[in-house]
């Protein structure tokens, strides 16, 4: 597992692609920072549904509050990714040539999904930063006070933030590893996986009142935002998290039994 | 037309018998995809320290022989051992073979250098020994371009140093000579010479014949996933079925050349302006100087005198034809 892990981060540490993650960080921190900040709802003004005010971004949670709502977009980016990654290695031959070298496949999969994860961890690391880094820039702006972001209160809001957002784009990535192994094919895991988490479950959800108590991508939705009336964090925890080990089992199972003919 | 070989006696180039264990050993190895039989109760072996040449028709199962060999496909039934480890625990054997199988696949947009760095280090390998690679076959000067830029000749080089990660003690390359421009396919030629002569045991498939021929020193031949032959590739080869080819210079005196070395004990039949020498075991080159003479001494001057030997070619069409007519 060590061997793969350290083989898919020489692939993620290429230059090019580096530049390529930081330059979308960077449009992600000051898009997030810019959206929130400038629809601020001020004193007396309607608020939308998670929608930031200039009361709650002059407290301590107003540094990463921005992160926070940006990042609950993230997880189908990381879907996306992490559908295309792990199928492309089947269409373009590489677990082929990989497996002859690391024949050990649950120890392939799991180095391989670790250093993808990492270089993800590093990545929203960065963002929150940078996005810390904007709304401080743009606070003044708004006449939204900074007093509060640093302290201690601020930085177990900005670790709360981080480690909620981790989860939520821990858990799109293994769905999206696990129809990627099931399919082997991008355009079809991809199309499965955007259908999926995009418009199905919110049709199904019109039709049946209690399936963002059920649906994998709705508490996702719920995790992202703290939670919601109907859904607490740790129902929406659990049951991912049943998910999570359901999805991953099946995917391990499915390529370490599967003959590799491609 | 299969032979056996002792599980301790191995061919070496030279045909010099060695005491040592099969690289390649599979019983009764079979492979089924629904009704279809792809592989069928192979039972083969491959001596250490051989160029064993695998060949058949397409389709007759020597890819997905190769890719039971190493764990890509797990075998229906039937079972074996690789450099002594059995065939069901790859991971005990893999990292002493290095193969080349349905083309060469890597990640487009890394360069050669950084796909044989991810390979070698998710082997647990010395990364350090890319460029020593690279510049093996041919690809030092290209190895910090992207492998999508490559043609296939250079990813076909590319796949060849990625089997070689590791020194692996065999090797199983797939059709390694496909997509290789003349010059390429000699030195690839040279450099299969070469491994095999460092004591590597190298398995190796082709359509083309004629460069088998050249290199191998063992033969496994399949059909419809069949065993056919496997044994020295000398025995294929041999000087049995040589032929001598005689033209006198006047075609008019075909029938005369032919009493005359009919009267010097010599059978032939006229085939077209030549005729052909029955050898019946002889050494060719002595029969042809004896031919020569007698013409000679009879006033005919021979336009045309050649020993010609069966091809590797001819001797699988005919085994292969054999194998069809026999189903």
């Amino acid at each position: 597992m060590t061997s793969m892990f350290k083989a898919e981060l020489l692939k993620l540490r290429r230059r090019r692609f580096v530049i390529g993650v930081t330059i979308g960080t960077v449009a992600f921190a000051a898009l997030s920072a810019l959206t929130v900040f400038l629809s601020a709802a001020g004193p007396g003004e309607p608020v939308a549904a998670r929608g930031a005010t200039v009361e709650s971004l002059g407290q301590a949670g107003g540094a990463t509050q921005a992160f926070s709502l940006g990042a609950s977009f993230v997880g189908i980016l990381v879907l996306v990714l992490f559908i295309a990654n792990f199928a492309g290695e089947f269409t373009q031959g590489t677990f082929r040539t990989l497996l002859m070298r690391q024949p050990r496949r649950p120890a392939l999969l799991a180095g391989k999904m670790a250093a993808l994860l990492a270089f993800v961890a590093v990545a929203m690391l960065l963002a929150e930063i940078l996005t810390v880094a904007a709304s401080a820039a743009l606070a003044p702006t708004q006449d939204i006070s900074t007093g509060s972001w640093f302290s201690l209160d601020s930085l177990g809001e900005a670790g709360g933030d981080y480690a909620t957002s981790m989860l939520g784009v821990s858990a799109w990535a293994a769905f999206g590893m696990a129809l990627a192994i099931v399919v082997r094919s991008i355009p079809i895991g991809l199309g499965i996986g955007i259908v999926w988490s995009g418009p199905f479950e919110h049709l199904v959800a019109d039709a049946w009142n209690t399936a963002n108590q059920w649906l994998p991508g709705l508490l996702l939705e719920a995790l992202a935002a703290g939670g919601t009336p109907d859904v607490s964090v740790t129902r929406a925890l659990t049951i991912v998290a049943i998910y999570v080990i359901a999805a991953t089992t099946a995917a391990a199972l499915v390529f370490v039994r599967r003959d590799i003919t491609a | 037309m299969t032979s056996t070989i002792d599980h301790t006696v191995a061919a070496t180039p030279d045909h010099e018998v060695v005491h040592r264990p099969p690289a390649v050993s599979l019983r009764a190895l079979t492979k089924r995809y629904g009704d279809r039989v792809a592989v069928d109760a192979l039972t083969i072996e491959v001596p250490a320290g051989v160029v064993a040449g695998f060949v058949g028709p397409n389709g007759a199962g020597e890819t997905t022989t190769m890719a039971m060999l190493l764990g890509l496909v797990a075998p229906t039934e039937g079972n074996g051992s690789v450099l002594g480890e059995p065939l069901d625990d790859p991971a005990s054997f893999l990292g002493s073979v290095g193969a080349l199988i349905e083309g060469p696949a890597f990640y487009p947009g890394l360069t050669g250098a950084q796909n044989l760095a991810v390979l070698a280090t998710a082997a647990g390998h010395d990364a350090d020994q890319v460029r020593g690679l690279l510049e093996l076959v041919g690809l030092a000067d290209r190895g910090d371009d992207r492998f999508r830029g490559y043609s296939f000749g250079m990813k076909q080089r590319l796949g060849i140093a990625g089997a070689l990660l590791g020194d692996p003690r065999l090797l199983i390359l797939d059709e390694p000579i496909n997509g290789l421009d003349p010059a390429g396919v000699r030195e690839m030629r040279g450099l299969i010479g070469r491994l095999a002569s460092e004591e590597r045991t190298v398995l190796v498939s082709s359509h083309v014949l004629a460069e088998l021929e050249q290199v191998c020193d063992w033969l496994i031949v399949i059909d419809g996933g069949r065993l056919v032959f496997q044994g020295p590739a000398a025995d294929v080869l041999g000087g049995d079925d040589a032929s001598l080819t005689v033209a006198p210079e006047h075609p008019g005196d075909l029938d005369r050349l032919r009493d005359v070395l009919a009267t010097a004990g010599h059978d032939s039949e006229i085939g077209g302006e030549r005729l052909k020498v029955t050898i019946n075991g002889a050494d060719p080159r002595a029969l042809a100087a004896a031919v020569n003479r007698a013409a000679g001494a009879s006033g005919l001057v021979l336009a045309e005198l050649s020993v010609s030997r069966t091809s590797l070619e001819d001797r699988y069409l005919s085994m292969v034809d054999d194998e069809g007519a026999d189903r």
